[in-house]
């Protein structure tokens, strides 16, 4: 009798998970099932909360007054390369309005902050406090202060996932901000965040410390944020390709305050 | 189910807000140093359930609770509800055993029970190209799973007692 129950669960897990995994038939029962998971999500994010909101209770005049200096100067630092940015940015519209070419858009940015990880440390996936209800959608890119993030893989209603660029699942068409060669970057199996370029042959013109930036290819990321740094190149003639090594700039390991691109 | 019918069975609550501080504790976040020996809660309060209430705690409800992890977790579907499935398929075999069984005797069941629900994930998660691994790290937690076993087992076990729950 327990036999029978047991094949009969063991049959029907095994053909959820795979209209699940080959054809996404599921995504609209498992957004309506992400409610009664809620709860959890939200407590997850009360810790975070209360000691932001504390924090803020128990600070002194001094430490208030120190902070907003501070802040001061980097925002004068900054509006000062700004102002060299804007003139940049309005020459390169006249240039590639003479060349015909599409007008480049500001991307919308909205915050999102981290909630939790996934609980197996192998998988690179993140939970983020913004969901349906905030206009989230899936295949969305995030950023953080330095560099691009991943990509939001599945919503709920007010939380998603977002799933790393450097998860071994995960690809990045790129350009080398220095000479505009297109490739695609991969994540790594294990817990490390780095990232290989792949497919690149011995005499392509890359050196250690270029700067990778989002090409835009394949429609997922806006064109022209930094995705990582090359750290290492190796020649080996038995292999067909270069093994080249990238580092994410995005601070993946600390980053809790996210930007998510409309 | 016959010979427990007459009983009225009560603390339904209990079982169900034990599962939700396993579902807790299984996404809380931990120290990094720690990440890696997170143990099956959820599978070791299954395993108590089942030992402890044959007759209320089955398949269905190992496969429900099972599909509860996975939206939790934004795993795969169907692939916690298989492994729990089949685990309370072998402790409601063994349940009998596993109250005579001294506390090693016990850890080492729940150890092989875990290893085997780990190892089934692990099969279904290289089958479904979604792995993440490439070594024997997946057994990780059926050690630490072992390890903290006797507290799970005697604080269930308290709880249950105290909150008369049959």
């Amino acid at each position: 009798m327990q036999g029978y129950k047991l094949l009969t669960l063991v049959l029907v897990s095994l053909i959820i998970m795979f209209a699940d995994n080959r054809f996404g038939y599921l995504q609209q029962a498992r957004y309506y099932a992400s409610y009664t998971v809620m709860p959890i999500h939200w407590l997850l994010e009360v810790p975070q909360s209360l000691s932001e909101q504390l924090s803020d209770v128990f600070r002194s005049r001094e430490e208030l007054f120190r902070e907003n200096q501070a802040l001061q100067e980097t925002l004068l630092m900054q509006q000062y390369q700004l102002q060299k940015i804007d003139h940049l940015t309005a020459e390169n519209q006249r240039l590639s309005g003479l060349l015909n070419a599409s007008a480049v858009v500001d991307d919308i940015v909205v915050r999102a902050q981290l909630v939790s990880e996934a609980s197996d440390p192998f998988r690179k996936q993140v939970l983020v406090n913004k969901g349906t209800a905030h206009g989230v959608y899936e295949g969305q890119a995030v950023l953080d202060a330095d560099g691009l993030f991943g990509q939001v893989i599945s919503v709920e209603p007010y939380y998603s996932w977002v799933q790393l660029i450097t998860d071994s699942q995960h690809s990045t068409p790129i350009q080398v901000n220095r000479n505009g060669i297109r490739a695609v970057v991969t994540g790594t199996l294990g817990s490390r965040h780095i990232m290989m370029m792949i497919n690149m042959t011995d005499t392509s013109d890359i050196v250690v410390g270029d700067v990778l930036v989002t090409s835009g290819l394949g429609q997922r990321f806006p064109a022209g944020y930094r995705v990582g740094v090359i750290t290492s190149i190796v020649h080996d003639p038995g292999q067909p390709f270069v093994t080249v090594t990238v580092e994410p700039t995005a601070q993946l390991n600390t980053s809790r305050d996210l930007l998510l691109v409309f | 189910m016959s010979s427990f019918g007459f009983r009225h069975s009560q603390g339904l609550w209990v079982i169900i807000a034990s599962f939700i501080v396993a579902a807790f504790l299984l996404v809380m976040p931990l120290p990094d140093a720690m990440v890696y020996y997170r143990p099956e809660w959820i599978v070791l309060f299954l395993i108590y359930w089942i030992m402890a209430l044959p007759h209320r705690v089955g398949l269905l409800s190992a496969w429900v609770l099972g599909l509860f992890v996975d939206v939790l977790e934004d795993s795969l579907l169907g692939l916690n509800a298989l492994g729990l499935a089949l685990v309370a398929y072998l402790a409601l075999s063994v349940y009998r055993r596993l109250r005579m069984f001294t506390m090693l005797q016990q850890a080492s069941t729940v150890f092989i029970l875990i290893g085997l629900h780990q190892l089934v994930s692990f099969w279904i998660l290289t089958v479904s190209e979604q792995n993440t691994l490439s070594n024997l790290m997946f057994l990780v937690p059926a050690f630490s799973s072992a390890l903290i076993w006797p507290l799970v087992f005697y604080g269930l076990r308290y709880l249950r007692r105290s909150l008369h729950v049959v």
